[in-house]
């Protein structure tokens, strides 16, 4: 079942152009990995997928009531705010019923500094768990991340995708590891356009040149 | 979101100290610009008639120094050559030149002409304030001489009317004098010519007798009765503090609002937010908060202090307690409306930093804008008009001292409201841009 699904989306920014028009589906419990060089659309993707872009032109279907979660790249939290105190002031946003029980769950789960120190004083992989602890808030159905691991080391990022996997989720990366224990299917983007769309094995096969 | 943006400040100290001193220090600054405007101005003295240390005119002797510091109120007198007073002029050390010609106090001592003094100005935008200075100078140098010949005059009367010795024109004279006068006419044999005499030196005697209320009356047809007021003083005065209030919290909510605004793009934040999280009108409802809030715990606090300021100075009228909600009502809704602004200014800036500048670049004509008199530049007035700072600056100035400050207060409550809701518009489509 389509969960979410983008018809023609495109986003220019004057003259220039992020991601040309695109079509694309998420179904439900599919892993989808967007893969493609720096600047090749996939933040721009996701961004217009989560809603917190909007396209220059196309559509983007949901699923009735269907919760988004998104994890942007770069982290997106209050740096004067604690790890806590970020975690609350976004659950009450999201709806949460008990926003400090859900900071209490989040905290403990992806083992998070609950010592009072602001959260541009954490470590580079504590700021990137609590980013994406942010966007589990709202008990999301689809979980978009883009490049979560980027920054962290091979424990972190083994530790983080424990904490992640299993749901519907579309994850941009430019690790083929992460594509090929953790995706259903991979989607390449160059230069803004789709230029491979299948499974892990067939784009292992496809031999395809990505990253030059 | 409130709540956060306020433990943000909190938690930024240097920041909070900064927005809170910055604008008491502009307003102070503002403030002894205005003093200094209030200070004399240096006018050059040049004596070409030597006058000496004391001068006797109509039997009167005039200290020159004290005379010259008696009727100089507004204006410094500083002694200088004739070549240095050109000079100074001409750099403009000092606004005017006033010369004393030579023959000046002969031609007084004898009144046969009114000698003249000579004021020279330069041509600057305070010349028309120094040419009235020159003539309140010489005004009330005219006045002290006059009081001096009413006085010489008056004497004469006196000699005419009950006679003895006198001087004129430095000569000593005997006169008979009226009452002499009856008194000789009565010890002669009655007779119809020295009866119409007798008649005409009471008729003369009665008339002289008003003699000195007349001359006053002449030389004063219309007399100023000064009286010195013990109210508040400039610095307490309610336009000061109208002004201060206006100003400080201007400064404030503008670079607040803007600051924080664009410091959600910077914390990345933004997009997050705009997932349906928070809408653009919730995003700006709550900088325009934000700026209402802190403006009314700042202005509040400002207000208290000039209060209790003016209540333990003992100033008459004493600050008038029971307006103080007015005020903080005004002092929200000012804040509201100049957050509106530096919401927009920080949607447009999409960086703190920028924003922050761009906000000071902002706020300077904002304010002085509206410290510019209409009268002066009616553009001013009219673009003034378009934002908050004017209308906070009456608004606060009729809710602490009009006597019926209601028309007013309708008036500015409305402007206010209209700016803050044409401003947070505006922000609104800003915040869209900050977003994409």
């Amino acid at each position: 079942m389509t969960l979410l699904r983008a018809l023609g989306v495109a986003r220019r920014y004057g003259t220039i152009t992020a991601l040309a028009p695109t079509d694309f589906e998420l179904a439900e419990g599919e892993s989808v990995a967007l893969v493609g060089p720096n600047g090749a659309g996939k933040s721009t993707l996701l961004a217009i997928l989560a809603g917190a872009l909007e396209p220059s032109e196309g559509t983007v279907e949901r699923r009735e009531g269907l919760r988004v979660g998104w994890v942007p790249q770069q982290p997106a939290h209050y740096g004067r705010l604690t790890a806590r105190e970020n975690l609350e002031l976004f659950a009450r946003l999201e709806g949460e019923r008990r926003p400090r029980a859900a900071a209490d769950r989040l905290l403990e789960r992806f083992a998070l500094p609950d010592d009072g120190r602001p959260s541009a004083e954490l470590s580079v992989g504590n700021r990137q768990r609590l980013n994406v602890a942010l966007s589990l808030l709202g008990s999301p159905d689809v979980l978009l991340l883009d490049e979560p691991t980027a920054s962290l080391d091979p424990g972190q990022r083994r530790r983080l995708w424990e904490r992640i996997a299993g749901g519907t989720i579309c994850f941009a990366t430019q690790n083929l590891d992460e594509v090929e224990h953790f995706a259903d299917r991979v989607v390449v983007l160059r230069d803004g356009e789709v230029v491979f769309a299948g499974t892990p094995r067939e784009y292992e096969e496809s031999e395809l040149e990505v990253f030059h | 979101m409130l709540r956060k943006d306020l433990r943000i400040l909190r938690r930024s100290p240097i920041l909070l100290g900064l927005l809170v001193s910055y604008p008491v220090i502009i307003a102070l600054l503002v403030g002894l610009v205005a003093g200094y405007a209030n200070t004399k101005p240096r006018v050059g003295l040049v004596d070409e008639d030597n006058l000496p240390p004391i001068v006797e005119i109509a039997g009167q002797k005039f200290g020159v120094s004290k005379t010259i510091a008696e009727v100089a109120h507004n204006v410094k007198l500083v002694r200088m050559s004739k070549d240095d007073a050109e000079g100074q002029l001409r750099s403009g050390k000092i606004v005017g030149v006033i010369t004393v010609p030579a023959g000046f106090i002969a031609d007084l001592q004898t009144a046969v002409r009114s000698p003249s003094l000579i004021v020279e100005t330069g041509t600057g935008g305070v010349t028309p304030r120094v040419q009235q200075q020159m003539q309140a100078l010489v005004y009330q140098l005219n006045r002290k001489l006059q009081r001096a010949f009413i006085a010489a005059n008056l004497r004469y009367v006196t000699l005419i009317l009950n006679g003895g010795d006198g001087s004129f024109l430095g000569r000593g004279i005997h006169v008979l004098g009226l009452e002499g006068t009856q008194k000789l006419l009565a010890s002669l044999p009655p007779s119809q010519r020295v009866a119409r005499i007798q008649k005409f030196v009471r008729v003369a005697r009665l008339a002289l007798g008003q003699t000195g209320n007349a001359l006053q009356a002449t030389a004063n047809p219309i007399r100023l009765e000064q009286r010195t007021s013990t109210g508040r003083t400039w610095v307490l005065s309610a336009q000061v503090q109208a002004y201060g209030i206006a100003l400080t919290i201007t400064f404030l909510a503008l670079l607040l609002a803007a600051g924080s605004s664009a410091a959600e793009r910077d914390e990345n934040v933004i997009g997050r937010l705009g997932r349906g999280l928070l809408s653009h009108g919730q995003f700006v409802a709550a900088k325009v908060a934000l700026a209402s809030a802190v403006a009314l715990a700042l202005g509040g606090a400002i207000a208290l202090v000039f209060g209790i300021v003016i209540e333990a100075g003992g100033v008459v009228g004493g600050e008038p307690w029971e307006r103080f909600p007015l005020l903080l009502a005004g002092i929200a809704l000012a804040g509201a409306a100049v957050g509106a602004i530096g919401t927009l200014v920080g949607a447009l800036a999409r960086e703190a930093r920028t924003a922050s500048l761009i906000a000071v670049l902002v706020v300077l004509p904002v304010v002085f804008l509206g410290l510019v008199p209409r009268e002066v530049v009616a553009a001013a007035g009219w673009i003034s008009d378009a934002l908050p700072f004017v209308h906070a600056v009456r608004y606060f100035g009729s809710a602490l001292y009009d006597p019926s400050p209601w028309a007013t207060l309708g008036r500015e409550t409305v402007w206010l409201v209209g700016l803050c809701a044409v401003f947070s518009g505006l922000a609104r489509l800003g915040v869209r841009r900050l977003a994409g």
